[in-house]
């Protein structure tokens, strides 16, 4: 496995060593002392896994198309931010805006997830092993958001068709989020996705709720004034 | 955009090193806010007399004045020590009266001065400038005690000088101290109606209030716990904010999670920061570390 070391050096460096590192055929790259700097491993396009040993700052592993981000700590702000395609662990706790306006791949949180957890979504998966913070899943577009712990309040506001699943208590729903039985399908997967990501949470499995839009925001209707009154 | 840190000791340990634990986190969010530093660090370094940090003017040699302060003071009680350094006169005294009388008639001695902490374990240094500068001053490393808490300033809105720095002392209150990251939209009415009620503001950034707004709430009775889990309601605005008395610290975050702050607990301390760089930056070893999340009010007591 191949080393970049972050130490003292600019940030660019870093970003150029681990691309060249992938481009001259790396598969296995492991980024020692991250030290939680902000916009390591940003813009990956192929498919490395990369390991940060350590925790990461802000705006980790955004915009990335293929690769396999693992972060051995935890990690701040806009984690994953608008990625393409391809998974991205951490051990620990992300900060706010994580997994935000992602179109494809998997993120997993093993700890907790501060406010605005995966908002405006088109699509990928979201796991979170722990609670979820405040607004939650906010005009979500497609795509399955997972929490296994509880949720804050303002879950799944103003969603489209993205589908949210919730283990433990949700603080309050959001305008316009309704909360349904998941299918006997829809358990099957929850099933098979939590035994690959986080095995430790299967036993949650019975208390899933599965929160969706209620359509009455997608389409605007005069009659219906009281219902915008209160969603804006 | 601020940093903001706070360490607290959990154990017996009364010297902890905390002046070299903050300093080494703030420079770690010096980026944040270079415009001006300061730590507000506790503990029992004057056996329970009354220690004083008196701001003698923005800048310029302020040695003669400082001892004019000294000489003058001595008529409410005795001075133990009185030390100038740069802008700031340390008194370190005995007197057990209204801590209001002792400010009212140290400030009326010139129009430049003010007292920037007082407290039986507070002592507060801010300045215009880096942390390392801080240090290259005062000697912060040297800061032995039980807990405290920094910043590094962005100024936004207001001026940028040592008043207007934080950490800001809740004047009157002893030994409590805030610093704030955020932005306080219902400042100027909450402002209005304090001076209404005869309350002296000091500067013009929002941030001061808190301070006020923590101290009127202690007054009334109210805990550290309540006091900040009232401020989410009375407060506009965006904050994350961390509020230290000689005994406890404490946070805010506001509803909407505006602003970052994070924090760590083990056995032994409890450290929050701004951004988990900070913590990497001060301890050695690995750290479960947690985003706080809006409305979340959490406090450390000793």
């Amino acid at each position: 496995m191949a080393e970049v070391i972050c130490d003292d050096r600019a940030t660019r460096e870093i970003n150029a060593e681990i691309k060249r590192r992938i481009a001259q055929g790396e598969t296995e790259l492991l980024i020692k002392t991250p030290n939680a700097r902000h916009n390591l491993g940003v813009a990956i396009l192929q498919p490395a896994h990369i390991t940060f040993d350590g925790s990461v700052g802000y705006y980790c592993a955004g915009m990335i198309d293929g690769p396999t981000v693992e972060i051995k700590g935890s990690a701040g702000w806009g984690l994953a931010e608008s990625m393409m395609d391809g998974s991205v662990i951490v051990e620990g706790s992300a900060g706010n805006g994580a997994a935000a306006s992602i179109r494809g791949g998997t993120v997993v949180i093993h700890g907790d997830a501060a406010a605005r957890l995966g908002v405006s979504m088109k699509g990928g998966l979201i796991l979170v092993g722990g609670n979820c913070g405040y607004m939650a899943g906010f005009m979500g577009q497609k795509g399955t958001l997972i929490v296994c712990g509880n949720a804050g309040e303002a879950f799944a506001d103003s969603m489209y068709e993205a589908v949210c699943f919730v283990g433990g208590k949700i603080a309050e729903l959001g305008n316009d989020a309704v909360i349904e039985k998941p299918t006997a399908d829809e358990l099957t997967f929850l099933e098979s996705t939590l035994s690959r990501y986080l095995p430790q949470k299967i036993d949650a499995i019975q208390n899933f709720k599965k929160i969706i839009s209620g359509r009455k925001l997608w389409n605007f209707d005069k009659k219906e004034r009281a219902i915008w009154r209160e969603a804006l | 955009m601020c940093g903001i840190v706070g360490f607290l000791d959990k154990t017996k340990n009364e010297k902890s090193k905390i002046g070299q634990i903050i300093l080494k986190m703030l420079m770690a969010l010096g980026r944040r806010g270079p415009d001006s530093a300061g730590v507000a660090l506790y503990g029992n370094r004057c056996n329970g007399d009354m220690v004083l940090r008196i701001k003698l003017g923005e800048k310029g040699n302020f040695e003669g004045k400082g001892d004019a302060i000294a000489e003058q003071v001595q008529a409410l009680g005795t001075v133990d020590e009185a030390t100038t350094t740069a802008e700031y006169l340390r008194l370190v005294m005995n007197y057990q009266e209204d801590v209001r009388d002792l400010e009212h008639f140290i400030e009326s001695v010139d129009e430049d001065i003010e007292v920037v902490s007082m407290g039986r374990n507070l002592e507060i240094v801010k300045q215009v400038g880096s942390p390392q500068n801080l240090d290259t001053t005062y000697s912060i490393k040297q800061f032995v005690g039980t807990h405290g808490i920094g910043h590094t300033r962005l100024s936004t809105e207001s001026a940028v000088d040592l008043s207007h720095s934080q950490p800001f002392w809740a004047h009157g209150c002893p030994d409590l101290a805030i610093v704030h990251n955020g932005h306080i939209t219902n400042y100027h009415k909450m402002r209005r109606c304090y001076e209404q009620r005869g309350i002296k503001f000091y500067t013009e950034n929002d941030s001061e209030i808190i301070g006020v707004y923590l101290a009127e709430q202690f007054s009334k009775g109210l805990t550290l716990q309540e006091g900040l889990d009232a401020s989410l309601i009375d407060l506009d605005g965006s904050f994350s904010y961390l509020a230290a008395t000689p005994d406890a610290i404490g946070f805010a975050k506001d509803p909407f999670a505006f602003k970052p702050l994070l924090f760590t607990e083990t056995d032994d301390f409890v450290a929050v920061a701004t951004e988990e760089i900070a913590i990497c930056s001060a301890f050695e070893g690995v750290y479960k570390v947690r985003e706080a999340q809006a409305k979340e009010v959490r406090i450390w007591q000793r």
